[in-house]
């Protein structure tokens, strides 16, 4: 299994040894509760039966003045230990993105982009800005994982993360795989358009907004979209995402195997198509 | 009178775990140099619990299902929403609700500098929510 969702927001080792960066963390992102040794997310990976973990760094330098963890950071990270896979963040309101990018993917080994235009705050429809980056991903043939929907981060804005604002870029770059993350909560249906529409648009799992994940999935998959559609149209581009620490692994995992999906399609979206995404990545 | 107060961190590793902490809580009573008063176990978190019971893997096994089944993972609960407090979705009431049947804290007696238990006695420290980094107290009180 692998958790295409997590943020290292809670890692002991780096939030003491960067003050500003636990400050960030609180302020921006709106996480407010103790860090844990970067043992304690490997064990929480081992008890939830997942073997690997996409770490997410955000760039938001233009909008908040900061990096909340940065693509350093995340290589430290994964240089210590094989089960996180790395992605870097850059900003699209800077000129110097899509170099910084190419610095990540090409220096720092890290695996994919994490882009959340409603932290960011940017349009991902933006020609002058977010095309740069995706030109980038393009060259560097890596996917790159798109915050769609609701965040919980204060001072958020959902006006810049609607998954439809992102049909131009999928059209203008179908060499690259874009994931829309939490679904597109509320979206649904808009991201579930892109993902049946589009061979290179994905959604993950990381729908949090009230009820524990089992009600979620059931609500948004089985109620929503209905399972017939997720068995026929869409198990192969749906990846599963936890959004850990906003939410524990385990009870992610339990939720989604609660839905009675086919045991194909349990497996696809639990790791087979992240693997998939992500061998693209390695084979590079 | 004097008191003295332990910080003991632990790590766990499984969503419900019973450790058995007994030998640690003996040893600070007896580094301690207190010979009459009382030593109070407590854990700082709230979805795990401190208990006593026989010390035996097929007893451990049993409290372990009698929780799940008292309180089972599968029944609605209003503690099932985002707490802006945490940035957290709370989503775990049956790890609350386990803590709360089971408590948060033991105490014993110390006579003649010796902790006062039952032969069969074995202080748990019970994970609720795990795996986690946790934390529980050892307060030695008395004389």
């Amino acid at each position: 299994m692998i958790d295409f969702h997590t943020y290292p927001v809670m890692v002991k080792e780096l939030t003491d040894a960067d003050e500003v960066l636990a400050q960030n963390i609180h302020e921006v992102l709106g996480f407010h509760f103790p860090s844990q040794p970067l043992d304690c997310f490997l064990r929480e990976l081992d008890e939830a039966g997942v073997e690997k973990a996409v770490i997410l760094p955000l760039d938001c330098s233009t909008a908040h003045h900061c990096r909340i963890v940065s693509n350093e950071q995340i290589a430290d990270l994964t240089n210590a230990t094989s089960r996180l896979i790395g992605f870097a963040s850059v900003d699209p309101r800077q000129a110097e993105a899509p170099a910084q990018l190419h610095h990540a993917i090409r220096q720092l080994g890290l695996g994919g982009l994490n882009l959340d235009p409603a932290v960011q705050r940017f349009y991902p429809n933006d020609p002058d800005s977010a095309y740069p980056v995706y030109q980038a991903c393009a060259e560097l043939d890596i996917p790159v994982l798109v915050q769609c929907g609701m965040s919980w981060a204060p001072g958020s804005l959902a006006k810049y993360a609607q998954p439809l604002l992102l049909e131009e870029a999928v059209q203008a770059f179908p060499s690259v795989n874009f994931i829309v993350g939490h679904f597109g909560w509320p979206w649904v249906l808009e991201a579930a358009m892109l993902a049946v529409r589009y061979p290179n648009v994905y959604l993950d799992t990381a729908i949090l907004y009230s009820g524990t994940p089992k009600d979620v999935y059931r609500h948004v998959m089985a109620e929503q979209l209905g399972l017939d559609v997720m068995e026929r149209s869409l198990y192969h581009k749906v990846l599963f995402g936890s959004n850990y620490p906003r939410i524990d692994i385990r009870r992610s995992v339990r939720g989604l195997r609660a839905l009675g999906l086919s045991p194909a399609a349990e497996k696809a979206v639990l790791g087979e198509n992240a693997s998939r995404l992500l061998k693209i990545v390695r084979s590079k | 009178m004097k008191s003295i107060v332990n910080r003991v961190e632990v790590a766990t590793n499984h969503e419900i775990e019973l450790i058995n902490i007994t030998p640690h809580v003996v040893d600070l009573v007896n580094a301690s140099g207190i010979q009459n008063g009382t030593v109070f176990v407590l854990s700082l978190h709230t979805t795990t619990a401190i208990t006593v019971n026989e010390g035996l893997p097929d007893l451990e096994a049993d409290i372990t299902s009698m929780i799940q089944d008292l309180v089972p993972e599968e029944k609605t609960y209003r503690h099932s929403l985002f707490l802006p407090s945490d940035g957290q979705m709370g989503v775990n009431a049956p790890s609350h609700l386990r803590g709360a049947l089971l408590g948060f804290q033991v105490f014993f007696p110390i006579q003649d500098g010796k902790m006062v238990t039952g032969s069969r006695q074995t202080i748990y420290y019970v994970e609720l929510d795990g795996p986690q980094h946790r934390t529980y107290v050892v307060q030695i009180l008395g004389e």
